[in-house]
């Protein structure tokens, strides 16, 4: 957030840290359930020893990014087409891309399944649809978001099609797109744990399925732990991305 | 522009503006009757809407959107009595504690709920508990983050002004600091109904042997095409009434805000 | 519609601009049902201006003037008439012509220097070349040590430094301007005019400078063109014979500036009496106007 952050905020990660690993050693709380945080890393160490940690964490990334880089490669185009030439179709579609966009992705899961099978076509075609439409719908708002005046004043300058798209309506609505690649990653990553448990062979959701299938406790949580470790890490990286691609924007 | 004057009446144009849906379900009625494939999985709206009337008769569908919706109902309400007042204590009295606490707040927040949902399991079984428990946990970030915030924003001068005529610390709560922080409180509420419901389903798909989530899921396990299409529309008309039924409380309750577009 | 009435693609004259019996008319409509409406915006103007000359078009919102200056910048057609450039019938935007809008404008993901040298890229400059005309210019405007800057790091006044500069720079022979200094405190508008006053003399552009203060507009003018609304009619061309160069510290102390703004002052009020009926149209008008669109 806005506020600055000093070294003090950090002090309630520490006190929890040093709760959570006394709890089980004094008995306060089962450690079966709740394993301490030395066991947790222990068992992450052990797993990064024999390569399977690297390993589910680059299919996890692997599959959120090719379903977000194909949902973008799509959806941004196809928001510039919509969105600048024709906004009469896109009236005329917006009830039905509403329709999809709202659309519980959970529910239609059975369905890509039923479709493409369980492998991996399906937990693409998941990530692929719930990433397009919140991008598709940003791209949209975007290029019917840019200041009239800007077209205005590229077009008086006698600017053609081409440059009026390069000079004014991608830089314009670069901001919008961003939001929407960014929610789109959160759905994303999201929903690729939720196939990766209901239907997977590997990555980070299957860890935590796995391990709760077997009982393996601490590994569970190192799961867990690591699924929202990465899904911050994601979100900085694309909030970092951001502001270096868009730094002419005030704060 | 000239084309301006050439405007089709009212009416007309409303049917033009729902026409992509007009013409999207009639795709889907005649697609399966291509045959092949397309007849095997999709199933037509008619077949669907025949699906769906049966089992409203049978009363399977009452049971299973009664369940969902209860368990929606548990988790939600739990999360909005903890992180309501707690939203308040933390985002008006206690700001030293909630600049200490916030960071592992944030953490927890972001912990994906598809990954504690074995815990819960675990712990609470394969019960309504572990499913409420994971509703609950989707909701109490959004209503906590939002009421913080919402409470932190309020403008001092409102109760700076409110308390030189003498009001008191009830009234003032309920006068003041209830009304100017229920804009944030609102979009709390809202984000954390939204994503309750959404989350449901996956839980259900995952661990549950009841509820619509497990309907759609099992209709697919045993190739029931129209009843997992017929389970699937009534998810979405249902998330879709959710949507609408907030927008409009949102709007009941809070049109004396600027209508932006953007909330 | 009137369009068919034949105009000849170029004409013989000295002058740098000449309007010649521009109509434009709107089709306006208040509902989805009603039918629609004629708004005549502009009626019949005739107007010449001179090379090298600075020419002010004065009146109230509504009559007109935005809509002449987006026939002159080639984004509107007139209904019927046409605007002649050197002789040549603008059919076009085009670079020999700049333009100076009300609200700057200024493409916020560009810095200074991008935004100056926009009119240059769409003109494929080579980037050494273009180096060296904006940096004229920033120093021209006086923004000298603020080319890297956002348009967010600027205040309103260098703000439409940057929008003078930007549409100096394609080195067009006309410039027109839409009410550039609308949006400015006072005291900036002020040394806006100076400058532009003598960026003008720098330069010997020929100006077309809009605007609906008759003070800016006998200060800054060779010639003002008073417009009077409903339908948009020039009413009367007042020559002002105030010495140059002007300085707005003493100009406008001076009798013979008080008496010049009398004038057009009584010009305005004395409009045609059937005008005040109408007025509640003329927001609407300037809102379709046929550019806002892409």
């Amino acid at each position: 957030m806005a506020e600055r952050r000093s070294g003090i905020d950090y002090y309630g990660v520490a006190v929890l840290l040093i709760l959570w690993e006394l709890a089980p050693r004094l008995g306060w709380i089962d450690s079966q359930f709740f394993p301490a945080p030395s066991a947790i890393f222990a068992e992450g160490a052990k797993l990064w020893a024999d390569g399977t940690l690297v390993l589910h964490i680059t299919v996890s990334l692997k599959r959120t990014f090719l379903g977000l880089l194909g949902a973008t490669a799509l959806a941004v185009p196809l928001g510039f087409v919509l969105g600048g030439w024709f906004p009469r179709f896109t009236r005329f579609l917006s009830p039905l891309l509403n329709l999809f966009g709202q659309i519980n992705a959970f529910s239609l899961f059975p369905l890509f399944v039923l479709f493409f099978g369980i492998g991996e076509l399906a937990k693409f075609s998941i990530i692929f649809w719930s990433c397009l439409w919140p991008i598709l719908f940003t791209t949209i708002a975007g290029v019917q978001g840019v200041e009239p005046l800007f077209i205005k004043l590229a077009r008086s300058m006698g600017g053609g099609r081409g440059a009026l798209l390069v000079k004014v309506l991608i830089p314009g609505a670069l901001p919008s797109i961003f939001t929407g690649v960014r929610i789109g990653a959160t759905v994303a990553f999201l929903m690729l744990i939720a196939a990766e448990m209901i239907g997977a062979s590997s990555g980070l959701g299957w860890l935590v399925h796995n391990s709760s299938v077997n009982y393996i406790i601490p590994r569970l949580y190192l799961a867990a732990l690591l699924i929202a470790l990465l899904g911050t890490m994601l979100n900085y990286s694309l909030h970092w991305l951001e502001n270096h691609l868009i730094h002419w924007k005030t704060s | 522009m000239p084309t301006r004057a050439f405007v089709s009446p009212w009416s007309l144009s409303r049917w033009l503006d729902r026409s992509s849906l007009l013409l999207f379900f009639a795709a889907w009625e005649l697609a399966p009757r291509a045959g092949g494939l397309l007849e095997t999985f999709i199933a037509p709206p008619s077949v669907v809407l025949m699906t769906l009337w049966e089992l409203l008769l049978s009363g399977e569908l009452c049971d299973h959107v009664t369940i969902s919706l209860g368990r929606a109902i548990a988790g939600f309400t739990g999360a909005a009595l903890i992180a309501l007042p707690l939203g308040f204590l933390l985002g008006g009295n206690f700001r030293t504690f909630e600049r200490i606490v916030t960071p592992v707040l944030r953490f927890l927040g972001q912990v994906n709920p598809f990954s504690l949902f074995p815990l819960f399991i675990i712990l609470f079984g394969i019960s309504e508990l572990s499913k409420e428990a994971m509703i609950f946990w989707v909701c109490i970030w959004p209503i906590l983050f939002n009421t913080i915030t919402g409470v932190k924003g309020i403008d001092p001068l409102l109760v700076k002004s409110a308390r030189s005529m003498g009001t008191g610390v009830v009234p003032l709560f309920f006068k003041v600091i209830l009304p100017a922080a229920s804009p944030g409180i609102f979009t709390g509420l809202k984000m954390g109904a939204g994503t309750a419901f959404f989350m449901l389903i996956a839980a259900e798909m995952i661990g549950a042997s009841c509820g619509l989530g497990w309907l759609v899921w099992n209709a697919q396990i045993n190739f029931q095409i129209p009843k997992l299409f017929a389970a699937t529309v009534v998810i979405s008309v249902l998330g879709m009434i959710l949507n609408m039924l907030l927008v409009t409380l949102e709007r009941r309750l809070l049109g004396w805000l600027d209508s932006s577009p953007n909330h | 519609m009137a369009g068919v009435v034949d105009v000849p693609q170029q004409i013989q004259t000295d002058a740098k601009i000449v309007v010649k019996a521009i109509t434009s008319v709107f089709h306006l409509k208040k509902t989805r049902t009603e039918p629609a409406r004629e708004f005549i915006a502009l009626k019949e103007i005739n107007l010449e201006v001179k090379k090298g000359e600075f020419l002010v078009l004065v009146g109230p919102s509504g009559c007109g003037k935005s809509t002449l200056l987006d026939i002159l910048t080639g984004l509107a057609q007139p209904t019927s008439g046409a605007v002649y450039i050197d002789g040549n019938k603008v059919t076009g935007p085009a670079l020999d012509r700049g333009i100076v809008l009300q609200g700057y404008a200024l493409f916020p993901w560009r810095t200074v220097r991008q935004n100056v040298e926009f009119g240059l890229e769409i003109k494929k400059v080579p980037k050494r070349e273009r180096r060296a005309i904006s940096d004229n210019f920033i120093h021209l405007v006086g923004l000298d040590g603020f080319a890297d800057r956002f348009p967010h790091e600027l205040s309103g006044g260098m703000k439409q430094r940057v929008a003078i500069a930007r549409a100096l720079a394609y080195d067009p022979e006309v410039l027109l301007m839409d009410e550039p200094f609308a949006a400015v405190d006072a005291q900036t508008r002020e040394s806006l005019q100076d400058e532009l006053l003598r960026i003008w003399e720098a330069t010997g552009k020929t100006i077309l400078f809009v605007t609906h203060s008759i003070e800016e507009a006998v200060f800054l003018g060779d010639r003002v063109a008073v417009l009077t609304p409903n339908p948009g009619t020039l009413r009367e061309i007042v020559k002002i014979d105030l010495p140059r160069p002007r300085h707005n510290s003493d100009t406008r102390s001076s009798a013979e500036f008080g008496w010049i703004r009398r004038k057009i002052w009584e010009l305005l009020q004395n409009a045609p009496h059937e005008s005040r009926h109408h007025l509640n149209a003329v927001p609407v008008a300037e809102a379709i106007s046929p550019t806002a669109s892409l």
